[in-house]
């Protein structure tokens, strides 16, 4: 080959990688680490991301997703008369059948009862005992038996006495099923617990459903 | 013999073409600024301003963007060095008595992050006039802000909390708090850190575990009470907002108390940097924990039981370079459940609306344990800009703790506006041994002794005289015993004694002095 025919073929590849690589520090930047034209020195703005509401951080799942389900259907018990033994200061058997997980019901001691007045016969087949599901209520396991009546005085046991465990991570629920059975009152009877930061049993709400 | 031969013309125009491209891909790497580059993808990016001059100094400046569902204030405007800061309305409460069902109005905050010097320009549309005057508190900074077109302007050369005053007024004081630069951000991929980044956010509680690491960035507004119990090793820092406003106040029928930062038998505890507003309740509470450093913590409160930082029956506690405005007292120690030890608060900045600005008691032995302290306590370098209710000073013994060795180390009140309540508990300094409400042991009393006030200013005071002082025992048994006030000066005059100073001392009292 002579030569020219070298030069010319260097030259030209020559062109052709200056050109290649001119045109990749255009498009992708040069790595140059310069401010830009438009920069501020030393200014930083740490930008908000695109939101329209207030929302649960990224990185922390709903607590609810992993809680223990209840029926769809209505609590049988919501605003139903309730009665129970003697109670801790102002935690009511009332508190029970609210509709708010932030009041609740306490017994002065264990064990203790609670019996909740349907008002008509309903065919039930759960019972749900509820505990306030913030975190600060801390895991604990209450025992209890559910009876049933037609007259509220003649009980019958459709759940024997079971050890039941509350944990805020689970919604702070007990659910129990049983076959589908009449009855007009319901009555739990507690027989232990296990937190020591409760004078006896505790419900914030306690949920019938058919 | 050979002939050398010059190479055609073709070829030689050729080889030049190729040296000017070369140049040309050299200079299109070299060049900054021509090119057009892909946007950084990180939450940080940079953003436009005036144009860098040759060999100026410029400052390291960290703004952060409000969240997108909220609006910067109407009230005021806040810039840096000539960009725009996101402007919070925070509650605050005028009302300087208590009332169980008194209604907040707000004031504007913004915050942000600098090393060197910065130019602050503040205009204040929303006061409804024009601004006449202004000040910078504390005036320990010495700053004399300019006043010009309805805008103040002044510049800082350090971190600290910057209040501005318009037309010597407190209506809608511009709390400005210009942070250090963070260090050492934590890593939002270790499993041991709880990352919040900015933005708003809500959720019902934040449990932190042994070891684990809450991190709230600046720009983030978050809706949450941060709960550590039984927990050693915890620190919760940033730069963001723990926000209350989501919760009525806990006086409120179906409300219940929401403390932000609640700390229970916890150890090792660091706090960092964030700010809390807008609480229901308590602010920055705990109890019975010991080894807490907290530091940059900013506080602004308005409603009821709004106390600033709280801490009851604690072991080793610092808090230092902090601010608390607060709608009940500004910091406080109580004995709930054993005995107050080794606790300092060193440079704080406090405004006090309700209750008293630096409150040992009432409670001092709510949870009845077998002789109780509160002692080895130190507040030192506490500027209090206003107090507007109770005393600042204040030690209520209304169990029976033995209460000792409690210093008080150049303290500076601008402006000493006890109103009181009704003519009483309107005392500058008030040490008392009493029952009160609050009392749990009604039938024993302990003991006040050996408090050393050292250093202690009065720029300014409702009436333009000296308020009064409050000393008093229980009895023979129970006294009051080595008091001692040193460079004590209010309104430019070293007070000298005991009259001077207005003191209320029963006879209850042994061994008071004024040097």
């Amino acid at each position: 080959m002579s030569t020219n025919k070298i030069l010319t073929v260097v030259f030209c590849a020559v062109i052709a990688v200056s050109l290649l690589l001119a045109g990749a520090a255009f498009f992708m930047g040069s790595g140059n680490d310069a401010p830009e034209e438009e920069t501020v020195p030393g200014l930083t703005v740490v930008r908000a991301p695109a939101q329209t509401e207030a929302v649960r951080p990224p990185g922390f799942p709903d607590p609810e997703e992993n809680w223990i389900k209840l029926p769809d259907g209505p609590n049988l018990a919501e605003g139903k008369p309730v009665t129970s033994g003697e109670h801790t200061e102002v935690f009511e058997p009332a508190n029970t059948v609210d509709g708010d997980l932030n009041s609740y019901w306490e017994s002065k001691g264990i064990p203790a009862e609670i019996t909740i007045d349907l008002e008509a016969v309903y065919t039930v087949q759960t019972v749900g005992v509820r505990l306030n599901p913030v975190p600060i209520w801390e895991a604990r396991t209450q025992t209890f038996e559910i009876l049933v009546s037609a007259d509220g005085a003649a009980f019958t046991s459709v759940v024997p006495d079971t050890r039941y465990e509350f944990d805020p991570d689970t919604g702070n629920l007990a659910r129990a099923d049983f076959d589908p059975v009449p009855a007009r009152y319901v009555k739990l009877i507690f027989s232990a617990k296990s937190s020591g930061r409760s004078n006896g049993a505790q419900a914030a709400e306690i949920v019938i459903f058919e | 013999m050979d002939e050398k031969k010059s190479p055609p013309a073709a070829v030689i125009i050729l080889g030049l073409a190729a040296a000017l491209c070369a140049a040309f891909a050299v200079f299109m790497f070299a060049a900054p600024g021509l090119a057009p580059r892909f946007a950084p993808s990180s939450e940080s990016g940079n953003a436009g301003g005036p144009a860098a001059g040759d060999g100026e100094d410029f400052p390291t400046l960290i703004l952060y963007e409000g969240p997108q569902t909220m609006t910067t204030s109407s009230t005021a405007s806040v810039r840096v060095n000539g960009h725009e800061l996101f402007v919070y309305d925070v509650m605050v409460n005028h009302e300087h008595i208590w009332n169980a069902n008194t209604i907040p109005s707000d004031t504007p905050m913004a915050y942000f992050d600098f090393e060197g010097e910065v130019t602050i320009e503040v205009e204040a549309p929303g006061l409804g006039k024009d601004i006449e005057s202004a000040a910078v508190l504390p005036s320990s900074h010495g700053i004399v802000p300019a006043v010009a077109d309805n805008r103040v302007t002044f510049t800082v050369t350090e971190p600290g909390f910057y209040t501005v005053i318009f037309n010597n007024h407190v209506n809608k004081a511009a709390h400005i708090f210009a942070n250090p630069l963070e260090t050492d951000i934590p890593d939002k991929d270790d499993p041991n850190v709880l990352f919040i980044g900015p933005g708003h956010w809500t959720m019902d509680a934040i449990l932190l575990k042994s070891d684990q690491t809450l991190y709230i960035s600046g720009g983030a507004v978050l809706h949450t009470v941060v709960i550590a119990d039984n927990a050693v090793n915890v620190t919760i820092r940033g730069r963001g907002i723990i926000d209350g406003s989501d919760f009525p106040g806990h006086n409120q029928t179906g409300s219940y108390a929401r403390v932000p930062i609640d700390l229970r038998n916890c150890k090792n505890i660091i706090a960092e940097g964030f700010i809390i507003a807008n609480a229901n309740c308590w602010n920055f509470n705990s109890y019975s924990s010991e080894n807490l450093e907290a530091s940059n913590i900013k506080i602004i409160s308005a409603r009821q039981n709004g106390d600033g930082f709280t801490f009851q029956s604690c072991r080793n506690h610092t808090v230092r370079d902090s601010f608390a405005r607060t709608w009940d007292d500004s910091l406080v120690l109580k004995n709930y459940s054993g005995s107050t030890r080794n606790i300092t608060f060193d440079n704080i900045q406090i405004w006090t609306d309700l209750a008293q600005s630096m409150e040992i008691g009432y409670e001092t032995n709510k949870g009845r344990t077998i002789s109780p302290e509160i002692t080895d306590v130190l507040f030192k370098d506490i500027t209090v800009l206003y107090n507007n209710h109770k005393p600042v000073i204040s030690i209520h013994n209304s169990d029976d703790a033995h209460i000792h060795n409690i210093t008080y180390r150049n303290i500076t009140v601008e402006n000493a506006f006890m109103r009181g309540d009704n003519g009483v508990n309107n005392e500058l300094i008030e040490f008392h041994m009493l029952k009160s409400g609050w009392s749990a042991v009604r039938d024993e009393y302990g003991s006040i002794r050996d408090i050393l006030i050292d250093g202690l200013t009065v720029y300014h005071t409702l009436d333009g005289g000296v308020p009064a002082s409050r000393f008093h025992g229980h009895s023979e048994e129970y006294m009051l015993e080595n008091i001692t006030l040193r460079n004590v000066t209010i309104l430019g005059e070293r007070i000298s004694d005991l009259s001077a100073l207005r003191a209320n001392v029963n006879e209850f009292v042994r061994n008071i002095t004024v040097e």
